[in-house]
């Protein structure tokens, strides 16, 4: 969480330019730890998230293992797993299935959401509608917060009699309501990162209707912020729903209630306390509230970066955004047609069959508004003048990994289809498709393309394109085969499949896979060791190292207290990439007709980025 | 080990053709789900080569030259009206498409009517299964009675429920004829899930739902569990083994005779061979056993 020097000397230096913030008398703590500067919180956020990122994947590659290697001794670590979960270091099931849960709880809750939408809403913001900090700044710190205390109480499940919750992380009753005390912080975690959430969309929303900069109309935001924006109206209507289903998790699990829980149970379960819920409840209403909910955060999770996607898109072609409404109605649609598909989930749950049939049709048509947004980025690049920085090649990465994530999901949106595919590795490999394909590296387009502005550093460009390219390709081999493990078959979320017959002729598959996921794994280290060089070596980074026309590259490399040096005014769309009338291939929103930007713009991009 | 894992070139390329991973379909609609799989496989195949074309394309052929400046070009809305219109045209097709096949399994009012009726009980770990018996009826359910050892809460005070036939693990059916299950669970979730059948449907306590296949091969296939279910989810296998009808008749009055023979002390009743009708053979063994309450059974019966 501890920023280096390097920040605290460039606003030093800010200072003693224009003195004219009140930042300098900030103590260690009120700047670092409980800062409400929407930059500090954006770093925190990003920081924490990708610790995360780092838990979560270890405990997919612990996961992997057991699948490739069933019964053999997790290697390295296995000798320090405690005996009760890993007996001489071979994972158990009881393990096994807090490790996907976790997993899936960890990268969903506290890796993708908080990058998504608290690192790219705080620092994108404030910075690209050209204001100086969030409408709601201590509620933005209460945000992160209640982010971190959930963390804190989602791992500390891994520490308890019973371990971590094992109910998977779309946390079904009755399975969820009988289970220990870390299925019970499961459920605190969610509440509070629910929580955070909730008061982080409001935020935004606030933030982008009240804040925007004189001249900068909703249609001339960039569509980060309006990608963002739709967000965070989503956050605020849908997370409640999720609040209220935990809640009601939360009684049953401890309280024994019966929300959730029929009559007359006969389980097995150490925790089930000789099953004193009354019963009465009904089951499939959770699956109804947790996919009202999230079905939602599966859009809360890809929007953003669509909107992170397009700006790098446009910016690295030296073109404006083809059919920039068209894109932010394709966003609205998105997020309309989210709220009406959350059935598909559940085809095989037992709900009426003839929901099925609603949910199919409305599923199927949301295919329409992301095919669209495809197209665009085609069209952006068609004619265009494309750039192979790393964040361009992450915004190219991602176009192609959710083009297969958005196709794969046409099987599944075919209830008949998903029949048979339902609960096996074909969906694995669509949510992985889209979240890691889609969603990561639409992070990481965003963490190379920002991070100049963020921390005042220039990434380097060369380890920057070998993280590409390694996670690229071995991201594909290891999801890519997993629709095959799907079309054979495969369950979700077993120990061992070596149990059944017709999945042993997959066990090589499983094997290649994990070996690929090993590497995938690690060649994220890249990137970390990226960050932790440019912080303390790296070269600093100008004002507008890309030559992009948004608001943010107008406040210095990293922005002071209060962003912009003087206040700023907006004239034209962000999209004005190489007019003919002009001899520059960007004109900025902030420069007034006719003006010359007199700051020099020291030009990185194009240092950098031609090989 | 790690080298015998890395595929050839032509495993790599054969990665595309996805059907053939398939488990062999047993059962009669299995190959409409299969076909409709391939259906939208090979639509999505040519979008993806045509995407993924244009895309390798642009990236090539538009790539960053000295003195050659973007075209300044904010989009069209005739080609958004198209490309909006194409897509909706093209899903909405195979949402419609797909509606029939939906229709058809799962549609409680589509459900055929039962050559076999069994009732199947998924619990932590491993899954039971209830036949009517001679008399081809249930007994009474009551769910106070549900217990680890009576998990259908067969209720011991009804005569119809004495003949019933409870196996667990290991279920068996005759081919060609309709099978339908009336699932549910008596803890959490579970899903049954058939492979060979292409049969899945999650189980939900306190919930009856009727599932139906009907198998066209002789033979042993697998049951699985597919909903995350607790530590021993993995390994919640069954067993599902199909009989021709002749050797199901002779399997189904072997184990009443068994069951009616232990719980009622009743000789074993020879399958009538000869009958054709599939219920003739067991319907002397309900006059044998249940006597007293025939007049009930009969009712429930119809």
């Amino acid at each position: 969480m501890s920023s280096p020097v390097l920040v605290s000397d460039t606003h030093h230096d800010v200072h003693t330019d224009h003195g004219h913030h009140e930042h300098h008398k900030q103590s260690f703590i009120t700047k670092y730890i409980f800062s409400t500067d929407h930059k500090m919180v954006a770093k925190q956020f990003m920081l924490s998230a990708l610790f995360f990122l780092l838990i979560g994947g270890a405990l997919a590659l612990l996961l992997r293992w057991q699948l490739a290697y069933p019964g053999e001794a997790v290697p390295l670590i296995g000798q320090f797993l405690p005996e009760l979960i890993a007996s001489d270091g071979v994972i158990q099931p009881g393990l096994f299935i807090q490790l996907t849960t976790m997993h899936a709880s960890v990268m969903i809750f506290f890796v993708i959401i908080p990058l998504a939408v608290g690192l790219f809403g705080n620092l994108c913001i404030p910075l690209m509608i050209g204001t100086d900090d969030m409408a709601l700044p201590f509620i933005n710190l209460l945000s992160f917060w209640l982010y971190f205390l959930a963390g804190i109480v989602a791992a500390a499940g891994f520490f308890v009699q019973g371990g971590a919750g094992a109910s998977g992380w779309t946390g079904y009753p009755p399975l969820s309501a009988i289970g220990g005390l870390g299925q019970t912080l499961w459920i605190v975690a969610v509440f509070l990162v629910g929580f955070s959430s909730i008061l982080g969309g409001m935020n935004y929303v606030t933030t982008v209707l009240n804040k925007r900069a004189p001249g900068m109309k909703m249609f001339d935001m960039p569509l980060s912020v309006w990608a963002i924006f739709i967000t965070s109206v989503l956050m605020v209507l849908g997370t409640p729903v999720l609040a209220s289903a935990v809640s009601m998790l939360f009684f049953d699990n401890v309280l024994h209630t019966s929300f959730f829980m029929p009559d007359n149970l006969t389980v097995a379960s150490p925790y089930a306390n000789g099953m004193k819920h009354s019963g009465g409840g009904q089951p499939i209403l959770f699956q109804h509230l947790f996919w009202f909910y999230s079905h939602p955060a599966v859009y809360i999770m890809i929007l953003p970066l669509m909107g992170v996607v397009s700006d790098v898109l446009s910016t690295f072609s030296r073109k404006p955004i083809y059919g920039y409404k068209a894109m932010i109605f394709a966003i609205m649609a998105i997020a309309f047609l989210g709220f009406i598909v959350w059935g598909h989930h559940m085809f095989q749950s037992g709900m009426n069959p003839l929901l099925g049939t609603t949910f199919m049709l409305s599923t199927i048509v949301i295919a329409v508004p992301s095919a669209i947004k495809v197209f665009n980025w085609l069209g952006t690049i068609w004619r265009g003048s494309i750039r192979y920085t790393t964040a361009n090649m992450m915004a190219l990465g991602f176009i192609a990994t959710f083009i297969i994530g958005g196709l794969s999901g046409v099987f599944m949106a075919s209830a008949p289809v998903d029949i048979y595919i339902h609960d096996t590795y074909f969906i694995v490999a669509h949510i992985h498709y889209v979240l890691f394909g889609g969603s990561l590296f639409g992070i990481y387009a965003g963490i190379y393309y920002w991070f100049p502005k963020l921390f005042g550093k220039m990434l380097n460009e060369i380890w920057g394109r070998r993280h590409f390219f390694w996670t690229f390709i071995f991201f594909n081999l290891t999801f890519f085969p997993m629709h095959i493990l799907g079309v054979g078959g495969h369950m979700r979320r077993i120990h061992d499949p070596n149990v059944y017959d017709f999945l042993k002729p997959f066990q090589p598959w499983n094997e290649f896979i994990t070996i690929m996921a090993i590497i995938l794994g690690f060649s994220q280290l890249i990137l970390f060791g990226n960050i932790i060089y440019t912080w303390i070596w790296g070269p600093k980074a100008p004002k507008n190292p890309w030559n992009a026309n948004t608001l943010e590259w107008h406040a210095p490399s990293p922005p002071p207290h209060g962003n912009f040096l003087a206040p700023v005014r907006v004239y034209r769309s962000p999209y004005e990439f190489s007019h003919p009338d002009r001899a520059d291939d960007f004109h900025p929103q902030w420069l007034a007709p006719g003006e010359v930007e007199i700051e020099e713009t020291t030009t990185v991009s194009e240092t950098q980025n031609t090989h | 080990m790690i080298l015998a894992a890395i595929p050839s070139f032509t495993e790599l390329l054969g990665m595309f053709d996805m059907l053939k991973w398939f488990p062999e379909n047993v059962s009669t609609f299995g190959h409409e789900l299969d076909n409709l799989f391939a259906f939208i496989y090979y639509i999505s195949l040519g979008i993806f080569f045509l995407t993924y074309g244009v895309l390798i394309a642009f990236m090539i052929k538009y790539r960053r030259k000295d003195n050659v400046k973007a075209y300044y070009y904010h989009g069209n809305n005739l080609v958004e009206f198209t490309w909006t219109l194409l897509p909706t045209i093209l899903f909405a097709g195979i949402g419609l498409y797909s509606d029939g096949m939906w229709e058809k399994t799962k549609y409680e009012k589509k459900v055929p009517v039962p050559d076999v009726e069994v009732q199947v009980m998924g619990y932590q770990y491993g899954w039971t299964c209830r036949y009517p018996g001679p008399d081809g009826t249930f007994g009474r359910q009551d769910r106070n009675q549900m217990t680890t050892s009576n998990r259908f809460g067969i209720d011991s005070a009804d005569a119809a429920g004495k003949d019933d036939i409870v196996k667990d693990g290991s279920f068996t059916f005759p081919i060609n004829r309709n099978i339908v299950v009336g699932l549910s669970a008596s803890d959490v979730l579970h899903s049954f899930f058939l492979p060979n059948f292409r049969v899945k449907q999650d189980a939900v306590p306190g919930q009856w739902i009727k599932v139906w296949f009907n198998g066209t091969k002789v033979g042993k296939y697998e049951l699985a569990c597919a909903e995350l279910c607790g530590s021993g989810h993995y390994n919640m296998r069954g067993e599902v083994t199909m009989l021709s009808q002749a050797d199901f008749d002779k399997w189904l009055s072997d184990e009443s005779a068994k069951k009616l023979g232990v719980s009622f002390a009743v000789s074993p009743v020879k399958s009538d061979s000869s009958a054709t009708k599939k219920n003739d053979s067991t319907a002397t063994v309900v006059a044998v056993a249940t006597t007293d309450t025939s007049k009930t059974t009969n009712k429930k019966s119809k």
